[in-house]
């Protein structure tokens, strides 16, 4: 019975493959829509033509240097202070024998179950009132922003990820103790143990969750909206990008905005369709412990 | 002696480096988990309107008093809306990604298939909104195929009795490729002796599917549910992005927007916190509902 032609498996499949692509191609098709296309009934999903008008206009338009610049240093410093600070915590939770071991793993797996909406507005007022930030005194009042004012904001309160060190801690676990314990013979203190022996020896995992949080970080918003709200010049390209349509006429920004949503979607495609094997790999590893 | 006190020491100098290691994500943790936590909880109970913390007075019980009163719109349409968004976009998405995970199963080329259903995980909140929003409207996608169909053009996003749905089924339609991959996981930790064994019998495909793998999938199955309703109830930039304020007229008003609006627009502490930990007792109850149903159900059977 398995080996019978699935006709209704593949034509399940292939209905709703249709309905996951066909929203992005209708943005790319968009984004070419001239002044009197879009918005016209009857429908037409082709464009007239490829110009590039739209993308010409969003570059304008959006500052777009300036978000996709943004949006990078956003992005990495986030990518690579996860990768750090897990890697760190996962070597002491999987490898290290000490006092509280168990009781500091149950705290991070807890760490996980606190959903973002309820910290957001506690973090907010502790990000204005930072102390000798922003011009705040040392108990935090005075200043005008804190650390609002500076793309820290939208960096530091991602630096370290509970998930990522419970991910790489499972990963670790798994490493000989013999390699470390060999390391240490050869008078390797832990530092240099955990930098040269066991770091090198995580990259599957650290290629996972480097495109997990890169993901993530490159497609936040509502942390970023909140921040960016008194200062434009903190805007990524997701926060931009939607701001754009507030004072502008719909029917003329639509294509634009289209065209600023594909230049901001394609980094992060190619780089998931670059890594997409370890992606994947990565959430089923993650997904079922 | 020498040997127990030389340990001691072993022992003493790898505690020292596992904190060391663990220190910046403990620091993390108290910053920005412990802290917020306790003060979210102090704001839910007081009355706080500025930024300066000698002002802050404590409300006792009215902060909630407000949000759960019957006569204002947090309970009804607020947390209804939120209910219904939750419940309907996980129900679609489960059922559309077990059909969907099942039946790769049985393709070929499953790797293609599985990127095309990712691709709404990779794009921006921002991204998938608008281009619903685009395709919602009058003279969009949707409507030109239901017009070429010989149907009238539905308001999808303006018209209140179709909003909520409009916005549900695009948040369901953006997690299914997720759930896929965590149930195909689950498909490919069944053994295919079980499926020979049943065909020898005699069953069909859908006794396989009721019989074998529906039961064996109750893990991955249980994970989905719950981390997709997690996400449901407290998910706000989907509805920020498409209807922008949570109409028409709060028909896609859900209670983590209701609490943003509250707090970052009128700066009402108090009644936002109050309304966030109202929201987070509801998932922190369906999470272990969840989880209690999955284990009485497992008794039964086992």
């Amino acid at each position: 019975m398995r080996r019978r032609f699935p006709w209704f498996a593949y034509l399940v499949v292939i209905l709703g493959a249709v309905a996951m692509v066909m929203p992005f191609l209708d943005m790319v098709m968009s984004s070419f829509k001239g002044a009197g296309e879009y918005g016209v009934i009857p429908y037409k999903f082709l464009p007239s033509s490829f110009n590039l008008d739209n993308y010409r206009e969003a570059f304008s338009q959006l500052e777009l240097p300036r978000l996709f610049r943004n949006s990078v240093i956003v992005t990495l410093s986030v990518t690579v202070s996860v990768l750090v600070t897990s890697s760190m915590a996962g070597y002491a939770l999987a490898k290290l024998r000490f006092r509280g071991r168990a009781v500091i793993f149950r705290f991070i797996l807890a760490t996980m179950m606190l959903p973002p909406f309820l910290l957001l507005i506690p973090t907010f007022l502790i990000m204005l009132n930072w102390p000798l930030a922003g011009g705040n005194d040392i108990l935090g009042r005075g200043g005008d922003g804190g650390l609002t004012t500076s793309l820290v904001a939208l960096i530091l309160p991602f630096t370290v990820s509970g998930f990522g060190i419970f991910l790489m801690r499972q990963f670790m676990v798994s490493l000989p103790d013999e390699m470390l314990e060999a390391a240490k013979i050869d008078g390797a203190n832990q530092w240099q143990t955990w930098r040269l022996i066991v770091l090198p020896q995580t990259k599957p995992v650290a290629i996972t969750l480097g495109l997990i949080t890169f993901i993530g970080t490159w497609n936040e918003y509502i942390w970023t909206l909140l921040i960016s709200s008194s200062d434009p010049d903190l805007q990524t390209l997701p926060v931009g990008i939607q701001l754009l349509q507030s004072f502008l006429d719909p029917d003329r920004t639509m294509p634009i905005v289209m065209a600023g949503l594909v230049i901001s979607t394609l980094p992060v495609l190619v780089v998931f369709l670059l890594l997409q094997k370890y992606y994947v790999r990565g959430v089923v590893l993650s997904g079922l412990k | 002696m020498v040997a127990p006190t030389r340990r001691l020491g072993k022992l003493h100098r790898e505690g020292r480096a596992a904190y060391l290691f663990l220190s910046p994500a403990l620091l993390f943790f108290c910053v920005f988990l412990i802290l917020p936590f306790v003060f979210a909880i102090v704001l839910a109970f007081s009355d706080w309107g500025g930024f300066d913390l000698g002002t802050l007075k404590w409300a006792g019980t009215s902060n909630f008093r407000d949000v759960l009163s019957f006569n204002g719109i947090f309970v009804k349409p607020i947390l209804v809306n939120t209910l219904l968004f939750a419940f309907g976009s996980v129900f679609l998405a489960t059922f559309g990604s077990v059909l969907v995970a099942y039946c790769i199963d049985r393709l070929s080329f499953q790797g293609f298939w599985r990127v095309l259903y990712f691709l709404p995980v990779v794009a921006t909140v921002v991204a998938i909104g608008n281009v619903w929003k685009m395709m919602y409207q009058p003279a969009g996608l949707i409507n030109g195929v239901l017009n070429k169909l010989g149907v009238n053009s539905i308001g999808f996003l303006s018209d209140a009795s179709y909003a909520l749905p409009s916005v549900t089924v695009v948040q369901a339609w953006a997690s299914i490729g997720g759930a896929v991959l965590i149930l195909t996981a689950g498909l490919k930790a069944i053994p295919t002796q079980y499926y020979e064994a049943a065909e020898v019998d005699g069953a069909n495909s859908w006794h396989l599917f009721w019989s074998i793998t529906l039961p064996l999938l109750r893990p991955a199955l249980l994970f989905v549910l719950i981390t997709q309703f997690i996400g449901g109830l407290q998910s706000f930039a989907l509805i920020i992005v498409m209807t922008g304020d949570g109409g028409p007229v709060n028909a896609t008003n859900v209670a983590a927007f209701e609490m943003y609006q509250r707090a970052f627009k009128y700066g009402a502490w108090g009644t936002a916190s109050a309304m966030a930990m109202v929201l987070f007792v509801i998932i922190l109850a369906i999470t272990l509902l969840q989880l209690w149903i999955a284990r009485r159900r497992g008794e039964e059977t086992s």
